[in-house]
């Protein structure tokens, strides 16, 4: 049991900063955003990644929009908006399924560990 | 171990499916946009350089995206030259082209259009073009179909 | 002819396999090893006939008229035999059985071959039903076929889809294995060290297959990518990812006598996951660069044959499942530390499939298409592969049964990898980076270490170091290039601009334009130099137009400095203007180099057991 509070004081920091470090990291540059933007002529390539007449003409609006001043977050919704949730490669976190599956996994994985210092070491 | 493991498992499991339930409501909208983008009515026709009189286009007229360099466009043309001795009016959107081929193209293959816009893009992605040639059916500026790619005739059947 | 003659060995074989099952053909041979042989060899024929009429251009096969062109070379028209949908799942059918023959000269029990033979049944069962492809066309002289499709025109593709099939069905061994001790209670170490074998061969094609697609994609796709998280490529990572905790786990089951029902439950999903994968690349349920089937009646055949196996998995694990917890091992101990991988890579296995099926799942239920791309597997696999690279650096030096001796090294390693963590963060500003660092940096030094200590150990604690710092280098190699890595857009006009500087003061010169012609199309290409004062690398990128689809591809040229490598493709060329793509990949070199690395440790593990 003595291990298990140990193990406890290291495990849970750790996961706060691990969860919090990988899920705040953003995308800040528009090479980067174009990555996330899926070219819906060419199944599978983002815009960045294919030369489309659709993803010329993406990139470029976007690139006017950005340098008017208007924020990446703010044209991805715009986006959104205009082409579904589709386009993006990034979808929604309101897809809960989605992006709740490997917090739960991670969040079993530590359970796990206690279990098994408990329960493996009985017999 | 297994019994330690089922309740919380089980738990999460309930509270994912009811959160999901929840945000479902939220994102079965739908998404795209239904208004004719304004830019249309913005941007002056290429050959009389007026902006377009909305009183005269009447309730029901269709936006067509097409270009000099696309091929498909070709093929619908003859059905969108039928349309306009029908009187349908067609508002035609020349998407990123170079001028000289796009003077050529019409002059080569006819006039289809009521009124001809000459786009570097920002109306296509107002309206969120997918690709030419694209054709959107509009009602009371509410777009009520849109066919991407070329028309076939038993698209426009109803209005020759 | 051709055609009349793949029929009837598919019959034949089917006839065979039918007298087999019910004894009959005992009557005629009595050993049923050499019964099995029979049929085997039999399996093997059709496939090897259909690669015949490729190689000849028998155009009386529709398959062949479909997917090859006359004046294709010879090594493109034998690709071209499994560049289909018909051609590919014969391929399946002469990898199963292919296996089967070498199974045999391991192991004669007649349970398991019999499970060999009923999967290869249902697959060619799968032939004749809907993807026959000896179906005959009237020969006529006219036809001079449509071509294989010229992105599937290079050299890799020759290799990459027979390679990942080998891997796939590789894992069919561990299957049956599995399934027969299971079913026997006969958990026999002999059997155990077969299956861990079997698994690692399968390993050892299921890497390569996966580093050769992903390099195709690399030098053929045209804009620098070499994983970009396409359902096909995520349903083959998903097999990767069980059998690489497959044989960790065996690993368990053999030295310490532990989780063998774990294991062997491990080896049935392998192989369940790698028919999935092909159906859903074959069902075209997803949509992706890589499918190629239509029609829905091969997804329902292939849906069935999946259905069946996991039904019979299933039962299998109900019966196992009560047994489970008579498992019992230390936290401190090499068996723990083993299956915490296994739940690591098991899950992150889960994560894969989630992302790949869930766009099925949104439309179907919540009505709305969403696209699930790398921003998603990059959260999933920072939060779950980090951990377990950390761990990887200590765990092989944990003790099997009961660690006691406690490790002085661990708190200095940290702190020291969280300083070169803290001052690579200061220099790159980069966050993806830093976390790579920290995480690698304790399996660089814990390896110098070890190896400083251990230098007469057997090539099996060689092999797995070797594994492991290659997954090391990968990681470091993999981030550096996606973080830093820059794209320019040249253009280039005639007369008025042969010149372009670049971002990091070099200088881009276009040099000439060639025009050639070759057997099945023709070729212009750009010279480009890229000069920084003293010297100039070399570049010729070209845009290929094929005969007879008239479809052009762009061809990417590049060139190495040292461990980087400039990646160059025409975006546009007219007549007055020539636009080139540039893009500067750092360290892509040593991406390769560590997956080379990593198949070479599972392939020197495999071959000292001989």
């Amino acid at each position: 049991m003595k291990m298990s509070k140990s193990i406890y004081r290291v495990i849970i920091p750790f996961l706060i900063i691990h969860i919090s470090l990988v899920s705040f990291a953003e995308v800040n540059e528009l090479s980067d955003y174009y990555k996330t933007i899926r070219c819906l002529v060419c199944e599978g390539q983002s815009i960045q990644e294919s030369d489309t007449e659709f993803s010329i003409n993406l990139r470029e609006q976007i690139q006017k929009k950005y340098s008017s001043g208007i924020s990446i977050e703010e044209i991805n919704q715009e986006l959104i908006k205009i082409y579904g949730e589709e386009i993006s490669f990034n979808p929604p976190k309101n897809h809960i399924l989605l992006w709740g599956t490997p917090l739960i996994v991670l969040i079993i994985i530590f359970i796990f560990i206690r279990n098994k210092i408990k329960f493996f070491k009985r017999v | 171990m297994k019994r330690h493991l089922l309740l919380p498992v089980v738990g999460l499991i309930v509270l994912v499916v009811s959160v999901l339930f929840y945000f479902n409501q939220s994102t079965n909208k739908n998404n795209s946009r239904d208004d004719v983008s304004n830019l249309i009515f913005e941007t002056p026709d290429f050959y009389n350089n007026k902006l377009i009189n909305e009183n005269t286009l009447g309730e029901f007229y269709i936006v067509n995206f097409f270009a000099s360099w696309c091929k498909p466009c070709l093929a619908e043309h003859p059905l969108l030259m039928e349309m306009k001795k029908k009187g349908v009016k067609i508002i035609g959107i020349n998407f990123r082209d170079d001028e000289e081929n796009f003077k050529e193209w019409i002059n080569e293959h006819g006039n289809p259009f009521e009124y001809v816009l000459r786009d570097d893009g920002t109306i296509a992605y107002e309206m969120g073009l997918i690709g030419v040639p694209e054709t959107f059916f509009i009602v009371n500026k509410i777009t009520q179909k849109k066919i991407q790619g070329p028309l076939f005739y038993e698209d426009v059947e109803k209005y020759l | 002819m051709i055609s009349y003659l793949g029929n009837s060995f598919i019959y034949i074989s089917l006839v065979l396999t039918i007298l087999f099952y019910t004894n009959l053909l005992k009557k005629v041979i009595p050993s049923t090893t050499s019964s099995l042989k029979l049929i085997y060899f039999i399996n093997l024929i059709p496939f090897v006939l259909l690669v015949y009429a490729f190689s000849i251009s028998d155009f009386t096969l529709l398959n062949v008229v479909e997917n090859s062109y006359v004046d294709d070379p010879i090594f493109y028209k034998v690709t071209s035999a499994w560049g289909s949908h018909e051609g590919s799942i014969l391929l399946w059918v002469f990898l199963i059985n292919l296996f089967g023959v070498f199974f045999l000269y391991k192991n004669q029990t007649l349970e398991i071959h019999k499970n060999i033979l009923f999967i290869s049944t249902l697959f060619i069962l799968y032939v004749v039903v809907s993807s026959n492809p000896f179906t005959y066309v009237e020969a006529n002289e006219n036809v001079l076929g449509l071509g294989l499709n010229p992105i599937l025109q290079h050299f890799l593709f020759v290799i990459h889809p027979p390679t990942l099939f080998l891997g796939y069905i590789g894992l069919i061994i561990p299957f049956v294995v599995s399934a027969h001790m299971l079913v026997n209670k006969n958990f026999s170490e002999k059997l155990f060290k077969e299956m861990l074998i079997w698994s690692k061969i399968s390993w050892f094609f299921l890497t390569g297959g996966i580093v050769l697609g992903s390099y195709w994609a690399y030098s053929e796709l045209g804009w620098g990518g070499w994983w970009f998280w396409d359902p096909v490529e995520n349903i083959s990572l998903i097999p990767w990812l069980l059998n690489t905790a497959l044989i960790h786990s065996l690993q368990v089951s053999i030295k310490s006598n532990q989780l063998k029902l774990w294991s062997l439950n491990l080896g049935l999903y392998c192989f369940i996951a790698s028919v999935f994968g092909t159906f859903l690349v074959r069902s075209n349920l997803i949509v992706s660069v890589h499918s190629f089937a239509t029609d829905p009646l091969r997804g329902l055949f292939l849906i069935i044959i999946i259905a069946y196996l996991l039904a019979m998995t299933v039962r299998l694990n109900i019966k196992s499942i009560s047994n489970f917890n008579e498992d019992s091992f230390n936290l401190l101990s090499r068996e723990s530390f083993l299956l915490l991988n296994n739940i690591f890579f098991i899950c992150s296995a889960l994560v894969v499939f989630i992302g790949t099926v869930y766009p099925l799942f949104s439309e179907m239920i919540l009505k709305t298409s969403v696209s699930v791309g790398a921003p998603y597997y990059n959260f999933a696999f920072n939060l779950l592969l980090a951990p377990l690279i950390l761990f990887m650096a200590f765990a092989p030096q944990i003790n099997w049964g009961k660690h006691e001796k406690k490790d002085k090294q661990i708190p200095f390693i940290i702190i020291f990898s969280l300083l070169i963590c803290l001052v690579s963060y200061y220099f790159s500003k980069n966050f993806y980076f830093a976390l790579s660092v920290f995480i690698t940096v304790p399996l660089f030094l814990k390896s110098i270490l070890v190896l400083k200590n251990n230098f007469k150990k057997n090539i099996s604690f060689y092999s797995q170091w070797l594994a492991h710092l290659s997954i090391g280098f990968f990681i470091i190699a993999a981030v550096y290039t996606e973080q830093f890595d820059y794209e320019e857009n040249l253009l280039f006009e005639k007369e008025s601009t042969n010149e372009i500087k670049l971002q990091n003061n070099k200088t881009a010169i276009i040099k000439n334009i060639k025009d050639e012609k070759f057997q099945n199309y023709q070729r212009i290409s750009v010279d480009l130099l890229i000069y920084d004062g003293q010297k100039e690398k070399e570049l010729s990128p070209s845009k290929n137009i094929y005969q007879p689809s008239g479809q052009v591809t762009s061809e990417v040229s590049t060139t190495n400095k040292l461990f980087s490598q400039y990646y160059a493709t025409i975006s546009t060329i007219e007549s007055n203007k020539v636009g080139i793509n540039l893009v500067y990949k750092p360290f892509i070199n040593l991406l390769w180099l560590s997956t080379i690395m990593l198949v070479f440790s599972i392939f020197l593990s495999v071959v000292k057991k001989r």
